[in-house]
């Protein structure tokens, strides 16, 4: 495939999952700003390294993989610019609407380690393949599998049919 | 699916979308790397200059607005020719456009002078179809910073940076250097500065090399760049090699300085990012010590 239609295909991709983009986005930095700068961003570098790119049927979990890892990023830099006590943080954060009814049970998804977070994520909420998450987080797929496991267990969850979670 | 699971998963989906998701969507897919201008003019002046003669006798306002400053004898300056403003309530733009004054060669001033005059007018025409397609599509912030800096102003050297920050939602800034010998009124380009091309690979393994140690020292910085040292360090777009024209600038203290916009060789958040290339690494492929000591 040339240059061009791989530039034509990752900009219809996007613009197609732009708002799954920016949840993913928004549930690592919690703010409208950050998540806006993290969707430029990996567009950016999509741009750039869409020529990379081999099979195009790969698209997706590179896409996501670009968000993941500049979400990443974005939180290591906002790590070095604010080192406050986690009460200063509680304070400044964006707060939680409070009609939620789950509140309690919506906190504790973001209070799971990253690593088991996103696995839920991108599995339940984006319906992504456990192969194609492996290729996002540049995992093994039972590294994955067992990551949902725990972390469901982590969040109480129990899945009744375990082939649900196979794909 | 269970209960719990349901309703994370409504949470999830109920994150609201900004209405100014599909501008800074399309935004960033229509920014292609822009061809660099300055590689043109580095071309036409040595070629042609003569053209630019015709150009300097058409642009009366330019020189009528050039003979309202006060000179001070044969000091080069820069100030600023032209502002552009737009100050709406979400809507900001402040385009400066430099000039430079008491150059010598008035061919090669009045090259930059219109180089600089028009790619702002570019800039600002770009902001206001930019404001227009916001505007349409239900409003938001949006906004456009652009100014210069002098970088160096020895009696030999004169190193301009101009910069833009673009802002939508965030921001991205870029910067385009013009260094001048003001004794032999040239504007120098990085490659006349060498014998040959292998200065390209040259100063790429030097910036290479600075980025894994300084990576190795901060674990907060990251540059992306393949470090043999680490063998899970991945990144999805690696630092090659330095463009024949990448931007750069001379300092006061005649080092070359190597500079790349936001999101060319690093994440977002590191910035603009230069590199000093220490002159020894330099010297056996520079024409002359002139300009690089």
């Amino acid at each position: 495939m040339n240059k061009k239609d791989q530039e034509e295909l990752l900009a219809e991709f996007v613009l197609e999952n732009k708002e799954k983009f920016y949840r993913l986005a928004y549930s690592y930095v919690k703010n409208e700003e950050d998540a806006l700068d993290i969707i430029q961003e990996s567009i950016h570098k999509a741009l750039k390294g869409i020529h990379t790119l081999e099979n195009s049927q790969a698209l997706k979990s590179w896409f996501f993989r670009i968000v993941v890892n500049t979400s990443l990023d974005l939180l290591r830099k906002k790590k070095k610019e604010m080192v406050v006590d986690d009460d200063t943080i509680e304070f400044f954060s964006p707060k939680k609407n409070d009609t939620y009814e789950n509140v309690d049970l919506t906190r504790f998804l973001n209070e799971l380690p990253e690593k088991y977070r996103i696995v839920i994520i991108l599995k339940f909420f984006e319906d992504l393949k456990i192969r194609e998450i492996a290729e996002v987080l540049n995992e093994k797929e039972n590294t994955i599998k067992t990551r949902l496991y725990k972390g469901l267990k982590m969040l109480r969850i129990e899945m009744k049919d375990i082939s649900y979670m196979g794909g | 699916m269970d209960k719990k699971m349901e309703a994370l998963m409504k949470e999830y989906n109920d994150i609201p979308i900004p209405s100014q998701l599909d501008f800074v969507v399309k935004k960033a897919l229509k920014q292609k790397p822009k061809k660099r201008i300055m590689t043109k003019v580095a071309v036409g002046l040595a070629a042609a200059a003569a053209i630019f003669i015709g150009g300097i006798n058409s642009s009366q306002t330019f020189a009528m607005t050039m003979a309202d400053v006060p000179v001070l004898k044969n000091v080069v300056k820069v100030l600023t020719f032209r502002e552009y403003k737009v100050d709406e309530e979400t809507f900001h733009a402040d385009i400066k456009v430099p000039a430079i004054n008491n150059l010598d060669n008035k061919e090669l001033q009045s090259t930059l002078n219109q180089k600089y005059l028009k790619e702002s007018e570019e800039l600002y025409q770009d902001f206001q179809a930019d404001m227009k397609d916001l505007k349409e599509s239900g409003g938001g912030h949006l906004g456009i910073e652009n100014g210069y800096e002098v970088k160096t102003d020895t009696d030999q050297l004169l190193s301009i940076g101009r910069y833009t920050v673009n802002t939508v939602g965030s921001s991205s800034t870029t910067f385009h250097f013009d260094t001048i010998d003001k004794k032999n009124k040239l504007l120098i380009t990085l490659p006349s500065l060498f014998k040959n091309d292998a200065y390209v690979d040259l100063i790429s393994n030097e910036i290479k090399k600075q980025m894994i140690t300084q990576m190795e020292q901060d674990s907060d910085l990251t540059y992306w760049v393949k470090n043999p040292n680490k063998e899970d360090n991945d990144p999805l777009d690696t630092f090659e090699k330095i463009k024949p024209d990448q931007n750069f600038y001379i300092n006061e203290h005649n080092k070359l300085v190597i500079s790349f916009d936001k999101y060319e060789v690093a994440p977002g958040y590191m910035g603009i990012v230069e590199f000093v290339i220490p002159t020894d690494v330099l010297k056996d492929a520079l024409v002359s010590d002139e300009y690089i000591k």
